[in-house]
């Protein structure tokens, strides 16, 4: 009687943590992450330069597509691994979030430029019709195709358990 | 510079706790130069962690946006008083501020008990090890000293303008201090287990902590409370949001040891069960934490995270949780006494609301995890609702009191005879069935939990009231504090009642210059005014009210909409109308196209008084701290 | 058998005899105050009764809000399906247009009459205010 009393007092939290670590070590832990794939609508917007407008064509290639914003600290503290990515090769364009021009390329100019082009959305009209919330997120995109949209900071610990697995996946950045 | 500094004081903190963690271990073996350097190193370890803390406050008010904690939650035009509470506005800093206050109870602790105390150094050491490990989790997964290089942002991000609030800035520091004070009865308690030495009287030692943690975590859960209630415009006072669930449990099982620890002094056939609740209260305060922190619910409350921090959190306390609870089983023979409890006992009725409380708090508990078991099962997502709770709590309230009114009368480890007509008991039973009839007749349309909450609360009120007179009159021995407290309690249970029971809500359409009446109010809607803030701009409606009854007492409330430069965000402020027994409650919904606007008319009834009566309740628990210390 | 023997046995028949009353009463108010949660598309494809209340989440679909007196229309889109909702009362600050929301309530006929709107708070990293509305 006694042995079946404390046997239950230890089983009940071991059990607890049992179910709690494999919730946690479930891979598609990255509360972020969204793998749902949709195309790239439909849009025209110029560069934060206004050089050239730019529309879904452009964005047919392989890429990561990263919504910014100069009002963003996160932004900011996510600008140095996008410069390694780019660094490594990775093609990067951005998109400006609800932003002033000019301090968008004071921002750029100021930190460094990890960015292709960045298309400057200020009314945040393309961010809406892709399901952005905010600043910064990032979308994984092949062929006019996004495979991954995350929300909230990119760093090695993310880029390792949710870019990387799709990106090999789907033999991109060859 | 000075962050570096600061960020290094935190580092030698963790490494003075392991220092005493590892000397305290040594000690097994009684040497006495070994126990003052555990006590001492300890000290130190605190020292720098609150200095650490004083700086980190000092570099939050200079607005120090090198570091990342502080450019992403603060910013340079808050008022002082919200630079530092963005401090624990998410989670890096809050669990700063947490580790903070568990080497502050730990330090008040080392400083409080004798040096001779057998169970001084095991208990220091526990605590090392406790606070060590949390450093380390700050440290590593979670740094507030994190900095941006090479260059700091101009200006931080702004924090929500509805986190810009009093109620809000003050309640997380309660609810903390509440939460991680009851580590004392988990050290004290776990080195007790190690120990194993049975004559040692923790009880007198662990009680006054205990109520402290319980007074300031009751009054960190009304705060929230009341800050819920007049900022997020619906009227409610409790949501049964997760995270509120998570702080609930404690309280609870907090609630359960504190009257246990008195039984279990009284007579010994409880201690058992009092330790095990004194493991149970710290660790459902690590469940809470890990909760909250893992990100694995999904809440208003909950910080946003990684994986990695939520696995620290789960390996570290299942660790304590689970040591301490092998060394429990393994003391567990010689903990259970051998006098049974006896039938209609005092201690008997406690432990069957032992039972209780337990129950409530398996069920709340299951109400968090459900969700998480059926996605995990099923891979579908649900969620639980409020009326879960309330079939549950209910019943198990009314239950509970009627045990506490039978245990009032009664006698420590001897059977009582408690029904005799005359008997107070009896009287107390007539009495609040007469009250509750009475307003059951009066409504005609009620439903039966509510009469069963206006029931139990008169019970205990009236049972409490005999006792005074009863024992006042004869000069007796009076036990105020619980008196006092329990009296709260009773208030508590029929404000709750209610306030459940008779609130309502109307919707109205309404444009300036017309007016809305219903059987109690006239409302008139005068004119808006538009205000410029430092801020925000405001629109605010102007009405006039008029009592419909005799008095024509006129007053008038300013319910207003804002919306703030810096998000663009709206927030409604709603505007509240106190009278002693309801509060009026109007907020401001949209303009319509035809210039009429939707506002919302609650009456909550007895809302105040179930603050009051957690104030009350706090007060009585004061009292007991200074209540003759306890016999054995 | 001695008495303290025979009376411990009772006293844990009794405590296993109450607790898996107390067991059984908790599931069962368990299972009949879940909220379900559906997108759009699940509510499309799924086959909800009309007793059982529901909760859906999605975004409000741009253009979609229709305000008459206190009766509230929008749908709730997931970018592939979009469901319509009627809601009578004050619709939170932080409802608007593109924004996420919950709406919980019963379906008819492909609509939900909702009895509660929650607008999902905002994300922590939010722009600064900007003359040109997003709406």
């Amino acid at each position: 009687m006694k042995i079946f009393i404390r046997l239950v007092i230890l089983i009940i939290p071991i059990v607890g943590f049992i179910f709690f670590y494999n919730l946690l070590t479930e891979d598609k832990f990255y509360p972020g992450a969204n793998f749902d794939r949709f195309n790239v609508p439909v849009f025209a917007l110029d560069d934060i330069t206004y050089q050239k407008i730019y529309t879904k064509d452009d964005l047919n290639d392989e890429l990561l597509l990263n919504v910014w914003a100069s009002w963003c600290i996160t932004c900011r503290v996510e600008h140095g691994f996008l410069m390694e990515l780019k660094q490594e090769g990775f093609l990067i364009t951005g998109l400006n979030y609800k932003d002033e021009s000019t301090d968008a390329n004071n921002w750029l100019n100021l930190y460094g430029n990890p960015y292709n082009f960045s298309l400057h959305d200020i009314k945040g009209s393309l961010a809406l019709d892709m399901g952005v919330t905010g600043a910064p997120e990032t979308f994984l995109i092949k062929n006019g195709e996004v495979l991954v949209h995350y929300s909230g900071e990119v760093n090695l610990a993310v880029w390792d358990n949710v870019f990387y697995p799709v990106i090999k996946e789907n033999k991109m950045f060859r | 510079m000075i962050a570096e500094i600061s960020h290094f004081f935190l580092v030698t903190a963790s490494g003075l706790f392991l220092l005493s963690f590892i000397f305290s271990t040594l000690t097994y073996k009684t040497n006495h130069n070994l126990e003052i350097l555990v006590s001492r190193v300890f000290s130190y370890g605190s020292y720098f962690v609150f200095i650490s803390f004083f700086i980190y406050i000092w570099l939050s008010i200079q607005s120090d946006f090198s570091i990342r904690y502080i450019a992403e939650h603060s910013n340079k035009d808050l008022a002082v008083f919200y630079k530092i509470s963005s401090i624990w506005s998410a989670h890096e800093g809050s669990m700063f501020l947490w580790i903070v206050f568990l080497s502050l109870w730990s330090q008040f602790f080392n400083f409080k008990l004798p040096q001779a105390d057998l169970l001084k150094a095991p208990s220091i050491g526990i605590l090392s090890f406790i606070i060590f490990g949390f450093l380390i989790f700050l440290l590593f997964t979670s740094n507030p000293y994190d900095l941006i290089l090479p260059i700091a942002p101009v200006n931080g991000a702004d924090i929500n303008p509805i986190l810009q609030d009093p109620a809000l800035a003050i309640h997380p520091p309660f609810l903390y201090l509440g939460y991680v004070g009851f580590v004392i009865a988990f050290a004290y308690n776990t080195a007790f287990l190690i120990k194993g030495d049975l004559d040692i009287n923790w009880e007198k030692i662990i009680r006054p902590w205990s109520l402290i943690a319980w007074i300031l975590l009751t009054i960190g859960i009304t705060l929230g409370s009341w800050w819920a209630y007049y900022e997020l415009g619906w009227g409610g006072y409790w949501f049964w949001d997760p995270v509120e669930n998570v702080a609930l449990m404690p309280w609870l099982a907090g609630t359960a040891l504190i009257h246990s620890l008195y039984a279990s002094s009284r007579s010994n056939s409880l201690r058992g069960w009092t330790i095990l609740l004194s493991i149970s209260v710290f660790s459902l305060s690590l469940f809470g934490a890990f909760i909250v922190r893992s990100g694995i619910i999904d809440s208003v409350h909950a910080f946003a995270n990684d994986p990695q921090r939520g696995l620290y959190l789960l390996l570290f306390s299942g660790i304590l949780i689970i040591s301490s609870l092998t060394f429990y089983a393994l003391r567990l023979p010689k903990l259970v006494s051998s006098n049974l409890i006896k039938p209609k006992s005092k201690e008997s009725f406690l432990s069957i609301n032992n039972i209780l409380f337990v129950t409530a708090i398996f069920a709340v508990m299951l109400g968090v995890l459900y969700p998480l078991i059926f996605d995990f099962i099923y891979e579908e997502r649900i969620s639980i609702g409020p009326p879960y709770y309330n079939t549950i709590i209910a019943p198990i309230a009314f239950l509970s009191s009627i045990f506490l009114v039978f245990s009032v009368g009664s006698l420590w480890q001897r059977s009582s005879k408690l029904f005799f007509i005359y008997s107070p008991l009896s009287l107390s039973i007539l009495l609040s069935i007469f009250i509750a009839c009475f307003i059951a007749f009066k409504l005609q349309d009620f439903e039966w939990w509510f009469i069963g909450g206006i029931f139990s609360g008169f019970l205990i009120l009236i049972r409490y009231l005999l006792l005074a007179i009863n024992n006042i009159s004869k000069k007796m021995y009076f036990n105020k504090a619980s008196a006092i407290s329990h009296v709260g309690l009773g208030i508590l249970l029929i404000s709750i009642s209610i306030n459940a029971g008779l609130s309502y809500e109307k919707i109205i359409n309404i444009k300036a210059g017309d007016s809305f009446q219903d059987d109690m109010y006239t409302f008139n809607l005068l004119d808006f005014d538009l205000i410029n803030e430092d801020n925000f701009d405001s629109i605010k409606a102007k009405f006039l009210i008029k009592n419909n009854d005799a008095s024509e007492q006129v007053f008038y409330m300013f319910p207003e909409k804002r919306k703030y430069f810096i998000r663009g965000q709206i927030t409604s402020e709603s505007a509240i109308q106190i009278t002693p027994f309801k509060d009026i409650y109007i907020t401001l919904g949209d303009q319509l196209d035809n210039g009429y606007w939707v506002v919302n008319i609650q009456y909550n009834y007895f809302i105040r008084w179930i603050w009051i009566s957690a104030i009350i309740m706090c007060l009585g628990s004061l009292m007991a701290i200074k209540e003759r210390s306890v016999k054995k | 058998m001695n008495k303290i023997r025979k009376q411990r046995l009772f006293n844990v028949f009794l405590i296993i005899c109450v607790s898996s009353l107390g067991v059984f009463f908790i599931l069962k108010a368990l299972n009949s105050n879940l909220d379900y949660f559906y997108t759009p598309s699940e509510v499309l494809i799924a086959n909800i009764p009309q007793d059982k209340r529901i909760k859906i989440g999605g975004m409000v679909k741009k253009d979609s809000v229709d305000r008459n007196g206190t009766k509230v229309i929008f749908k709730i889109t997931d970018f592939e399906n979009t469901i319509e909702v009627h809601y009578e009362g004050v619709i939170p600050d932080l409802f608007k247009e593109g924004s996420g929301v919950v709406a919980y309530g019963k379906i008819r006929d492909k609509t939900l009459i909702a009895e509660n709107i929650f607008a999902k708070h905002d994300e922590n990293y939010m722009p600064p205010n900007i003359e040109i509305s997003s709406g």
